[in-house]
Formats: structure tokens, sequence, C-alpha cells
């Protein structure tokens, strides 16, 4: 059946990249991308970086305006689906008819306190993920850019901070609210960044975290208790922590709800093929999804496996088992501490680096490790290295470093 | 078209060059070059993806 509409649900940057990659794929039917957030697709991960660092024009996370030519029906959100009719239901009442489907809708933070109220429900979208309502205890979450103004707003007045959730996340809020001249306690359950990034990284920036006065405290499963002023924090073991100002970063959870009653999920899970497929008239990209990889079938809620997720899926959706198979390659990076790291390769890595040399700035290291399964994994900790040459020494090892013997003019660039 | 980039705030992680790996490269010290600054057809698009992936929105398209 030839696709004359698509409806796209999500509008964040894998919605964004699934319309851009169908319309260079040759698409030009109809194109519907439904957002339940009011605006045009922007960068998180800049939420926490630029934008809570500094930046006070709020600018760090615009990406210029779509060109993909979609009616974009923006702050309204699917409900529902009903696959075999082949339509989308709309919060708004109405439904839209798609010949193709693109699921984009992302995900959301994870609350503590989600198990004391009705939020949770489906879109992610302005609130669902933001500020505490009445009688909620005072948690924040970061994950729109509605949160990342009333975190600004809140930390700029100097409260006490304790971030709860030592993934990237909780490190890069930590590091915010400590440069924003706040007192900020940390609480995680296992060394800071371990389970992401391996022991060796992890100590680097617990190490230097705590030399620029982060206070980390381990304690199992947290619990938030509210009362009259802020928030209390309960550890597992029953210690009591107190703080003007408690932000969570614990997760997050996709955003599915609206798919209930549809058949596509598989134990809770939306699962994609090799090319992105729920269905051949559905696909599916970006942290909504779990996708086949090296290391088995997950989610990967990041910024480049997004837009990599969803260049393949548009094409999956348009030429099936023609369109080529997703070979993943995961490129993370974090910052935080005055540490910046860009990682190639899967994570965590475990043990002692394989290689290591030492860079020309302070600090400055790039790291490699053998993986037993594919290629290895290459780090480069406040090392600039152009991130092409980084995935050249994770493939290829230590000898992609060295500059081929002879001509090095600028070869053409393939 | 025109690419612009907005250097202090390019933190170099070359996700434009795999993009648009004719257009545009990180030298070795991790500088960002523009090597096709004035880009129509076909380069657009691609130019557009290299914008689109930037995570710091560090470059621009400017109308010629
Ligand atoms: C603060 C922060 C920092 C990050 N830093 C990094 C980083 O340094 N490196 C990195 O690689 N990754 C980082 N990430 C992760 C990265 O931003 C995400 O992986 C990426 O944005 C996922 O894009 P997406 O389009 O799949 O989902 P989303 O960005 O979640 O977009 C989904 C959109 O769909 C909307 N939606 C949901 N349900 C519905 C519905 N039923 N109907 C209509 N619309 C709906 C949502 O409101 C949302 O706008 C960070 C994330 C956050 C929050
Ligand atoms: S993707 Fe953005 S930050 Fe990275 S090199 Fe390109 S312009 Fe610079």
């Amino acid at each position: 059946m030839t696709m004359r509409r698509i409806v796209v649900v999500g509008n964040g940057i894998a919605g964004l990249t699934a319309c851009d990659s169908l319309r260079s794929a040759g698409f030009d039917g109809e194109l519907t991308v439904v957002g339940a957030e009011p605006h045009h697709p922007y960068s998180r991960p800049a939420l926490s970086k630029a934008l809570l660092h500094g930046d006070d024009a709020l600018q760090a996370h615009q990406l210029p305006e779509p060109t993909h030519d979609a009616t974009e029906l923006l702050g309204v959100s699917a409900t529902g689906l009903d696959p075999d009719a082949r339509l989308v239901r709309l919060d708004e009442g109405g439904e839209l008819p798609y010949d193709g489907l693109v699921i984009a809708s992302g995900s959301r933070a994870r609350r503590l306190s989600s198990g004391q109220g009705g939020v949770g429900q489906g879109a992610g979208g302005p609130g669902a993920g933001g500020p505490q309502r009445d009688g909620f205890p005072r948690e924040l979450t970061l994950r729109t850019i509605e949160d990342a103004v009333l975190l600004k707003e809140r930390v700029a007045a100097r409260p006490s901070v304790i971030v709860i959730g030592g993934g990237p996340l909780g490190m890069e809020v930590a590091s915010g609210c400590l440069h924003m001249g706040c007192e900020v306690t940390l609480v995680s359950d296992v060394k800071p960044l371990s389970r992401q990034l391996g022991g060796h990284l992890a100590d680097i920036f617990t190490s230097a975290a705590v030399r620029r006065g982060l206070r980390v405290v381990g304690g199992g499963q947290a619990r938030l208790v509210d009362h009259g002023t802020g928030t209390r924090v309960v550890l597992a073991e029953g210690t009591e922590l107190h703080a003007d100002l408690v932000v969570t970063a614990v997760g997050d959870e996709p955003n599915i709800e609206w798919l209930a009653g549809s058949d596509l999920l598989t134990d809770g899970a939306l699962r994609v093929d090799s090319r992105g497929r729920v269905r051949p008239e559905i696909v599916a990209a970006g942290d909504v999804a779990f996708f086949p990889t090296l290391r088995g079938v997950q989610r990967v809620p990041l910024w480049t496996s997004a837009i990599d997720q969803a260049k393949v899926a548009a094409v999956g959706l348009l030429q099936g088992d023609a369109a080529p198979e997703f070979n993943f390659q995961p490129y993370f990076w974090t910052e935080g501490f005055g540490v910046s790291l860009k990682a190639v390769g899967f994570m965590p890595v475990a043990g002692e680096p394989d290689f290591c040399e030492p860079g020309t700035g302070n600090d400055s290291l790039l790291l490699r490790w053998d993986n037993v399964v594919g290629s290895g994994t290459a780090a480069a900790v406040n090392y600039r290295i152009p991130v092409p040459k980084l995935r050249r020494l994770a493939d290829e090892g230590p000898a992609a470093l060295r500059p081929a013997a002879p001509a090095r003019a600028e070869p053409a660039r393939a | 078209m025109r690419i612009e980039l907005d250097r202090p705030r390019c933190e170099g992680h070359g996700l434009c060059e795999e993009a648009a790996p004719t257009l545009m490269h990180l030298d070795d010290d991790g500088e960002l070059v523009i090597d096709v600054p004035e880009v129509d057809g076909a380069d657009l698009d691609a130019a557009k993806a290299a914008v689109r992936v930037c995570p710091v929105a560090a470059l621009r398209l400017a109308a010629a």
C-alpha cells in the first residue's frame, strides 16, 4: 500500500528527525506531527548543562525551526491508537487516520512521589514532569524547558539542595546547583555514575565533584516525606536529610499509556525490530522504544540514539525490508564539576582502561577499553578530539591515532 | 543559504560532521571548520540535518 498520510506522535528530536528523514527519503505526502508540548523541538541535553550553569538568555536549548512542512498540532496529545482502523485519537477530540505511523512519544521523568498523585498520565508534556502540585512533596524533576526555568528560578535564591539520583542527570543538576552557589547533597545508592560509566570514569567525576564541595551520601531507596516547610528525605536505613529544595533524577519512564489496549506492547514495552518497525506500517524511535543492540534489546534514552533510531525508522516505514538495518553506535557525553566527557562505544566499561594517554590540558586524558563484544570504548576526558577520530580509536585501537605515514593533507573525506 | 557557526557555543561534538561530512569537519584540535558555507540543492538537506543534530544549537542556516 502506498503511504499518503503519515502521522508522527511526539515532537521531540526523534519526531523531528523522523519528519526530516521521511522528506529526505522522498515522502511528499501528508505529514502530521502531534506534540504534547506547545513548542517546537528543543535540545534537552542543554537544559542541565549550559542552561543550568549560566546562559541567562535561556537560548542554549533552542534549535532551528523545522522545515519539513508537516502540519504541526502542538499542545495536543494522542490519547489512543486503533491499529486495525489505523486511527490516532486526540485529546482535543477527533481522530487522525494514517497509512503510516511514527511513535516518538519519548519518556518523562520518573518521580519518587508518583505513587502519591496523578502524575504520569501519558503526555509527559508541560506539567506532567513539572512542578509540584498542592499537597505533593516538593520534588522537582528536570525534563522540559518549563522544568528548567522553574529549577533555575528556585536555585537563584541559593537554597540548600538535595539531589537524589547519581546518574548523569543528577550529577549535572548537582554541578549546576553548586555552580550557582548552593550547598548541595547528592543521594545515590551506588557510587555516582558507576552504573552508567563504570568505576574508572565514575571516580574521575566523583573526585572532581567532592573537591568542588559536593556532599555525597549513599543510602539505598530514598523516600520523600512532605512536611510544612520543605521536604525531608528519608534514607533506607532511616537517616533523615533536610533541604530547602529536593530535585530527583531517578530515571525516565516511556510515554506509552496512550498505546494501552492497542496490542502493540509486549510485557508493557514497545519493541521494534532492527529497522525500527513494530508492524509494517508502524515504526517507533527515541526514548520510547526498545531496540536490538549488541548488548541485547534495550532502551537507550540518549540524544544521538534518538536521532539515529529516527533516521532508520523513517526509511524502515517507507521501504520495509529493503531499508538498511540499524547499526547502533553509542555516543555519550556529559559534563559537570569542570570535567567534560565524550565517549564512543558501549558503556559502562569494566576495570581500568587498556590504553591511557594524557593530553596537554589539566586532567586531560584519552582512554580506551577493549570490549568482549563488538569494538572498544573510547573516552575523552577534558580532551578536545573530533568525535569521528574518537570513533576510530574505539574501533581500531590506538594505532588509529598515529598519522598514517604519507601525506596527511586532507584526503577526500569519506 | 549560508551555514553559520556560533563558535563559542560549539563543544566539538562533531555530530554535525557525521551528518554532513562533505560540508564541515573538525580539525585535529577539535575546532569545527565549515568547508562549504554556501549551500543549496542536495547540500542544503545535508546542512539542515547537520544543524538539527547539534545538541547545543551552535549552527544556524541564514539567508545567503
Ligand atoms: C535534562 C536532560 C539532559 C540530557 N542530557 C543528555 C546528554 O547529555 N546526552 C544525551 O545523549 N542525552 C541526554 N538527554 C537525553 C535526551 O535528551 C533524550 O534521549 C532525547 O531528547 C529523546 O528524544 P525523544 O524525541 O525520543 O523524546 P522526547 O524528547 O521525550 O520527546 C517526546 C515528545 O513527545 C511528546 N509526547 C509524549 N506523549 C505524547 C502523546 N501521547 N501525544 C503527543 N505527544 C506526546 C512529549 O511531550 C515530548 O515533547 C538528556 C535529557 C534530559 C531531560
Ligand atoms: S555538532 Fe554542534 S557542538 Fe558539535 S561540532 Fe558541530 S557545531 Fe560544534
